[in-house]
This record gives structure tokens, C-alpha cells and sequence, in this order.
């Protein structure tokens, strides 16, 4: 019998849905890889069974009883934990403290009983050999060891079923192979793992079975022994390109920017290494990767929001070049559009027209007073040219829906008549329609001789809109393809590259 | 027509702090105590420019706090920079003899450093805010105390003493005292700047989001520290008109002027979170707690009650902008 059984379960975020029917049943004692690109839907599902998230269509039954959790309280009392990729622990607390956090055994005058606490906290932390004190401070302990802390932590809450999203992303290879063998016995003692990960070795040395999600559907569960890497990669990549839009090429033989192995060296790793490639005017390059593969930091680094320094060369219309800061950049014609529109694009107070003009103030301002005939002007014919939909360009941004949002930033960036456009994720969160648009506008921007790097973790979405593809694994390039001659497994198998 | 209204409302930040000050208003004038003859006190011309007269360093001190705040930062010095200020000013025209116009450069400028030390260490130093002009808080009152030896240094005038210009701080035109049109001019400066220039347009943006506008090419650092350094040029102008008021620079003055600048912005409709408010707000607020005092003064009320009502204005007046009030008692 099923130990806990998804059924049918849908999930929609303000009308874009990102689940679709997903029904699977996972069974007691095993270990469980969920795996998918980004965007699959793996940290939505994993996010509705811990009750983070608690709207959705559809039933989870854990031994047969169907649950509903309205918190992650409440499913951690019905022993189903999750352990986050970035730890949830208070850092300036004891050990002890952290497990016991909102459970502390407490006296009868209501004090926290520390003995207690220290001695329940040492029994569960002594099948790890832990080799601190209890009452040590979780900031003193390296990354790995704090691992076990939350492990410890799912345990004292007797949890049944333990969920792990990515948990060797930050450990080295020594506690990668510690955190395996604790995995191994806790498996031994009965408990079920659901293991999220991006990388293929790891997947295929500790799980029993293989769940595979795409584009938010599900596709199959395997037996991890009776599959490989290849068939894996094929099923994640599954759907392939629609041909309904026909890729136009514009490419002047202009260079517009190249990289020569460029390396960024950050506060104190290299955040990317080896970067080797060129674009011409009216060329759209992809950025494929997993998360965490470098994409964003590239973008950045091209527009020069961190100072980080850098080796090799960098040839900006045929000059050696340098990124300083956004307000150079967008001198030399260069603009990034974030990834992040709440947190690095809009202004949430100010009106469409402002959020439309502010990077273009020096041009349409004299003596330092803002010509606003003009800046009414000059925005108005932008976003109507981009279709966007509001009531009033007087009207604060956030009344809008996210594709009219990004709309309006898009004519931001637009307004300074880029000749290098940086688009981090352009099309985030923003419906079918919207995003068709954005595609049809960068075809219209390429006609232009506009240059465009363009990141997605929509592998179709690359294929469909660009004339080369880099892919970024950790920071490495690991393939630059030319999207006529790629397909979607291609890709896929060099972003999971080690 | 309520639907109107209440969207014209929201379209205005400005217009309900203007409101409330235009309620008060005709509220202070009804019950207003009367003299022998039957008029108003409270509407007497004499009356009203008094008011105005008695806001205006805190209202030219609010102006600059005002910067500040939407830029989601604080300035705590300015009660001290007024007190520097002040005490500057005795002792370049009686002491240092430097003469009228040369005294108010150096004193405005060393205002304006101040501002621009904290906004630099705020900006470039990575410190918040609230640490940086605590201790410029502390550190300008101490520097007024060293210069002054701790006394407070008269300006006389008449042989040998201050230069007779340096009474037009005293002197009213058309009945109105010459400190209010400092007052009144500075406040339409400062609102054209945050209405129609680039520099207002650019505070908001960084007070609403940080991120945001350095991606948008802005220079977040030196905007930041500009805000204050009008903040702290402000406050030493403030100084200035203090100390020609009382006709003595006091380095013990000026305690708590921030609080009640702060107070004036909130009650103003300015956002302590940044991105959010205006001149005319602040004005209003400022104008608000001026009356206010005048009106509970003329009835003979003391200055306790006055601060507790004082308290109990300030949150009754974000709660109204808000309009959290309603919301929270009625839904549930």
C-alpha cells in the first residue's frame, strides 16, 4: 500500500497555472528522486504537501486518509518535514535551541527546561556522532554539520516522511558522502525520503525510484536501477519545439560584443569561469543553466552592478571594455532588465509614467526640470507600441498584471535606445499571451540590429527565440550551440554537466 | 459622488493632510475664545502671523526632513545643527567679527557638511541612517559646546556689535515677520524640486526601491547624500533665524527640534518607509501642530496637556492616512 498519494492536484499563481493533474503515490522506506528543469513544478508540489502553500485543486492522502494542511505546523505534526535549501536555523541560537525551536520543553512555571532540552537534543544528535557541544551556536558550525541540525530537527519532530530540496548544494564532497550515509540509515529505520535535486550522479547513487515532472505535468516514475542518465534527460526534456514560429535572422556580421575567457572573481570565489563568446548586432543569445549556473551573475556583470574584478577580454563594438556601474552601462547603450520585477524592477509607489521614464530623465529634462509634455509623450507611444494594457499611465504600476508590469519596464529599458539589451528571465510569471508578445518584440528588436542576451529556464522558449545558445553549469561554460542545430536533450544534458 | 471623492483622494497624496490642516482650521476658529468686543482671537491677523512666525524653524527644518524620510532615511541631527548653528552665527558676528553675509555662508556651509558627512557615511559607509545621524546628533552638539565654552553668547547690537542688517530676522513687512517668508519660500523651493525636477523625481525613486534605480542607471549614493545635505543646509538656515530671534546662539538649544520635525512629516502623509509623500503634507503638518498649540495656548491650556494631545495627533493622523482605522475595526 501507498504511503502518501497525490491525486490529481492542479495549482494556479494569479491565472498562470503551474500544476496540471498531478497524480503519483510514493511508497514507505524508499528514497524517492524528484527531478525536472526549472520552473517544472517541483518546489510548488513539494511547498503544497509541507502546507506551505495551501490553495489548490485536488487530494493528498497519507495512509489512505486524505489531509489537508492549512501550515507547516500542522504537517510536520502529521510527520511530513521539509528541509529547505537555504537552512532555516536562527544562527546566533544554541544547537539544542534550533531543534527545539517553538517546542521548547518547558516547567511547570512555564521556564524552558534546559537539561531537558540539552539531553533530548544530544540523544537525537547521537546516531550522527555530532562532534560538538549542544550548546554550541549554530554560526559556529560549518554548513554541513548544520544539515544534520535540521536532519535532527525533522527527527525530533518524528517525522514519517522527510523532504529535501537540494541539500548538497552548498557541502563538499566529504559531507555529501557524511549526508549519504546518514540518508542511508535513515532510510534503514523506515523513513521516506523525497529527494529534489539537479545533479544526475547524486540522483542515481541514492535513489530507489526517479519522480520526473515537466512544464508542471507529470511524466513518469522509474525504478533508478532499471534507467539511465540518457533516458532521464530525454524525459525531462520531452516536449520539443513548436515550429508554428518561424525564427527570422537578421545578423549583421557587426560585432556587437565578445567575451574572451573571462573569468569573475567574486568577494572570494570565481563566480564565473572561462566565458568564451560573441554577438553581433541583431543576434539574440540564450543563457540556458539550472539555477544557481551563473546566468544572472553573467547579466550583471556585463551591465556592471558589482565591481567584482575580472580576467581576459572584453570587446565592446570592436573597443576593449569594461562594465563599471548601470549609469555607464546605459551610456554605452547598454540596459538589463531583472529577473526580480517586484525586487529589482518596479517602483511600487510610483505611477506607470514614472516607472516608464526614469532612465531616460537626462534627456527629457532642462536645467533639471522634467519636461513632462514630453516625458508623457515619449512613454505613452512605448508602452502603446508594447500593448499594454491600463487604465491610465497615471495610475500606480502595481494595479497592473505582471505581463503589463514587465510591459511597462520593458519600455524602460527600450526608452534609451539600447544597442545591447540584457534580459534576465523577460518572460517570469507572465501569461501565454504576454509572453508571445515579448517574443514577437524581440524578433522586431533583432530587425532592428539590436543585441539581445536573453535567459530562460524555458528550454522551447530559447530554441524558439535565439541564434546561439551558451550553457552555464556552476559557473562554467559548458556548450556554446547554435540553436538550428540543438534540441532541447542537447541542453539539457550540458546544464547537468559536473 | 463618495466614489469621486475618495479617488481624487488617493490620486492626491497631498490633499488629506491639506484637509485635515483646512478642518482644524475652521474647527480652532469656532471655538475660538472671543475678546470684549465680540472678534475671534484665533483669527486675528496678529494672532495667525504669530503662529506662522513660531513654525517656521521647525517648519524649514521639516522641508529637509522631508527629503530625507522619502528617501526611507532619518535625520536625527538636525536639532543639533541648529544648535551649532546658532551658536556659529553669535560668534562670527560678535566674536569673530566676519561680518553679516560672511557668517551665514560659513554657517550654511557648515550645515550643509555636516549633511554631507552623514549621507556619505550613510551611503558609501554602509551604515544605517539611524546610527549615522545619532552620532552627528551627538557629535555637532558637542562641537557647539566646544566653541561656546558651554554659555550661550549674546548678540547685541548697537556700538561694536552686530551689523544693523542683521536685525531683518526681526523685522516683519506687511505686518508679517521675515522669518515666514524664509519660511514660505524655501517650502516652494523644496516643492518644485520634489514636483517637477529630476533630483525629486530621483528621491522618490530610491526611497521606493533601492535596487531598482541604481538598475536604472541612477547614482543612488550621491542622491541619498544630497537629500541630506539639504537636510543639514536647512537646519543651519533654521539656526540662523533661531538665534537672530532670541538674539543669542545657544548651544543647549534646539533639543528634540528632530522629533518634532518628524512628527510634522508624518502627520503630513509621509511614508517612514520611503517612496511616499509630499511638500504640501508636511507644510500642512506642520502648520497642524502650529495651530494646535496656538488655539490650546489662547484657552489657557498647559504645555502637559498640550504634549499629550500632541502624542495622541500623530497617531490618529497615520491611522487616518492610512486608512487602516476602518478596516480593522469593522471587517472583522
Amino acid at each position: 500500500m501507498s504511503l502518501l498519494e497525490f491525486i490529481n492536484i492542479s495549482k494556479s499563481f494569479s491565472g498562470v497555472q503551474v500544476l496540471y493533474d498531478i497524480s503519483f503515490s510514493i511508497e514507505k522506506g524508499k528514497l524517492f528522486a524528484l527531478v525536472g528543469e526549472n520552473g517544472a513544478g517541483k518546489s510548488t508540489l513539494m511547498k503544497i504537501l509541507c502546507g506551505i502553500l495551501n490553495e489548490y485543486q485536488g487530494d493528498i492522502k497519507l495512509n489512505g486518509n486524505k489531509i489537508i494542511f492549512n501550515n507547516p505546523r500542522e504537517a510536520e505534526n502529521a510527520g511530513i518535514t521539509i528541509i529547505h535549501q537555504e537552512l532555516n536555523l536562527v544562527a546566533e541560537l544554541s544547537v539544542a535551541e534550533n531543534i527545539f525551536l517553538g517546542r521548547e520543553p518547558t516547567n511547570r512555571l512555564g521556564f524552558i527546561d534546559f537539561k531537558k532540552m540539552y539531553a533530548e537534543a544530544e540523544v537525537l544528535l547521537r546516531r550522527f556522532d555530532f562532534p560538538f557541544s549542544v550548546e554550541t551556536k549554530i554560526n559556529k558550525l560549518p554548513i554541513g554539520w548544520q544539515q544534520m541540525v535540521e536532519i535532527a530537527k525533522a527527527l525530533r519532530l518524528k517525522a514519517e516522511i522527510i523532504v529535501m530540496d537540494e541539500p548538497t548544494s552548498a557541502l563538499s564532497e566529504n559531507e555529501i558522502k557524511f549526508l549519504f550515509e546518514q540518508i542511508a540509515q535513515l532510510k534503514k529505520s523506515g523513513k521516506t525520503i523525497i529527494y529534489i535535486s539537479h545533479r544526475m550522479k547524486e540522483i542515481f547513487e541514492i535513489s530507489d525510484e526517479v519522480i520526473t515532472l515537466r512544464d508542471g505535468r507529470f511524466v513518469g516514475k522509474y525504478s533508478t536501477s532499471k534507467i539511465n542518465q540518457d533516458f532521464l534527460v530525454s524525459k525531462m526534456a520531452g516536449r520539443e519545439i513548436k515550429t508554428d514560429r518561424v525564427r527570422k535572422q537578421y545578423h549583421s556580421t557587426e560585432q556587437l560584443l565578445s567575451l574572451n575567457s573571462v573569468s569573475v572573481i567574486g568577494s572570494n570565489k570565481k563566480i564565473l569561469s572561462e566565458l568564451s563568446f560573441s554577438l553581433n548586432c541583431g543576434e539574440v543569445l540564450g543563457i540556458a543553466g539550472l539555477l544557481g549556473a551563473g546566468r544572472t551573475e553573467l547579466l550583471k556583470f556585463l551591465y556592471g552592478t558589482d565591481n567584482s574584478g575580472f580576467n581576459g577580454e572584453i570587446k565592446f563594438l570592436g573597443e576593449l571594455f569594461k562594465p563599471t556601474s548601470p549609469t555607464k552601462s546605459i551610456k554605452n547603450k547598454i540596459i538589463y532588465l531583472s529577473e526580480d520585477r517586484k525586487g529589482e524592477g518596479i517602483f511600487a509607489e510610483l505611477s506607470n509614467l514614472k516607472n516608464g521614464s526614469i532612465s531616460i530623465l537626462p534627456k527629457i529634462s532642462r536645467l533639471g526640470f522634467i519636461q513632462k509634455k514630453n516625458e508623457y509623450k515619449v512613454v505613452t507611444k512605448k508602452v502603446n507600441e508594447l500593448n499594454t494594457k491600463m487604465d491610465s499611465i497615471f495610475q500606480k504600476i502595481t494595479n497592473l498584471s505582471g505581463g503589463n508590469q514587465q510591459k511597462v519596464l520593458l519600455s524602460r529599458v527600450l526608452l534609451i535606445n539600447p544597442k545591447l539589451l540584457l534580459l534576465d528571465e523577460p518572460t517570469r510569471g507572465i501569461d501565454v499571451a504576454a509572453k508571445q508578445e515579448i517574443y514577437e518584440l524581440i524578433d522586431k528588436l533583432k530587425a532592428e540590429g539590436m543585441g539581445i542576451i536573453f535567459t530562460s529556464s524555458e528550454i522551447p522558449e530559447l530554441l524558439s527565440v535565439t541564434d546561439q545558445i551558451l550553457v552555464l553549469a556552476e559557473g562554467k561554460q559548458k556548450a556554446l550551440l547554435e540553436t538550428e542545430k540543438t534540441n532541447s536533450v542537447e541542453i539539457l544534458k550540458y546544464a547537468f554537466e559536473e | 459622488m463618495k466614489v469621486e471623492f475618495s479617488s481624487i483622494l488617493s490620486k492626491n497624496e497631498w490633499l488629506k493632510p491639506v484637509l485635515g490642516f483646512v478642518g482644524l482650521f475652521a474647527l480652532c476658529t469656532l471655538f475660538s475664545p472671543v475678546t470684549g468686543k465680540g472678534t475671534k482671537i484665533f483669527i486675528k491677523f496678529d494672532n495667525l502671523s504669530n503662529v506662522l512666525r513660531q513654525v517656521s524653524e521647525i517648519g524649514i527644518i521639516s522641508i529637509g526632513m522631508t527629503l530625507v524620510i522619502i528617501t526611507s532615511g532619518i535625520d536625527l541631527s538636525v536639532g543639533s545643527v541648529l544648535a551649532l548653528a546658532a551658536t556659529l552665527t553669535a560668534f562670527g558676528i560678535m566674536d569673530w567679527q566676519l561680518g553679516f553675509w560672511l557668517t551665514i555662508i560659513i554657517v550654511l556651509f557648515a550645515g550643509a557638511f555636516a549633511g554631507f558627512v552623514s549621507g556619505a557615511l550613510i551611503s558609501w559607509g554602509k551604515i544605517q541612517a539611524f546610527i549615522v545621524t545619532l552620532a552627528m546628533m551627538t557629535g555637532a552638539r558637542g562641537f557647539a559646546l566646544f566653541i561656546s565654552d558651554s554659555n550661550s553668547r549674546n548678540i547685541g547690537f548697537g556700538q561694536n556689535a552686530a551689523p544693523e542688517i542683521f536685525k531683518i530676522f526681526t523685522t516683519s513687512f506687511f505686518g508679517i515677520p521675515f522669518p515666514v517668508f524664509v519660511f514660505v519660500l524655501v517650502a516652494i523651493i523644496f516643492s518644485v524640486i520634489l514636483r517637477k525636477m529630476r533630483l525629486g523625481r530621483h528621491i522618490y525613486a530610491i526611497g521606493s526601491n533601492e535596487e531598482a534605480a541604481r538598475l536604472a542607471g541612477l547614482r543612488v549614493n550621491w542622491i541619498r547624500t544630497s537629500a541630506y545635505v539639504f537636510s543639514g543646509l536647512l537646519a543651519a538656515l533654521s539656526g540662523i533665524i533661531h538665534s537672530a530671534q532670541l538674539y543669542q546662539g545657544n548651544p543647549n538649544d534646539g533639543v528634540a527640534f528632530e522629533l518634532d520635525a518628524i512628527a510634522a512629516v508624518v502627520i503630513g502623509g509621509t511614508s517612514l518607509q520611503g517612496g511616499k509623500g509630499t511638500m504640501e503634507g508636511t507644510i500642512a503638518g506642520v502648520l497642524i501642530i502650529g495651530i494646535l498649540s496656538n488655539i490650546l495656548g489662547l484657552h489657557g491650556i498647559q504645555k502637559d496637556f498640550q504634549l499629550m494631545l500632541k502624542g495622541a495627533i500623530i497617531v490618529s493622523a497615520v491611522l487616518l492616512q492610512e486608512g487602516n482605522l476602518r478596516f480593522s475595526f469593522f471587517r472583522k
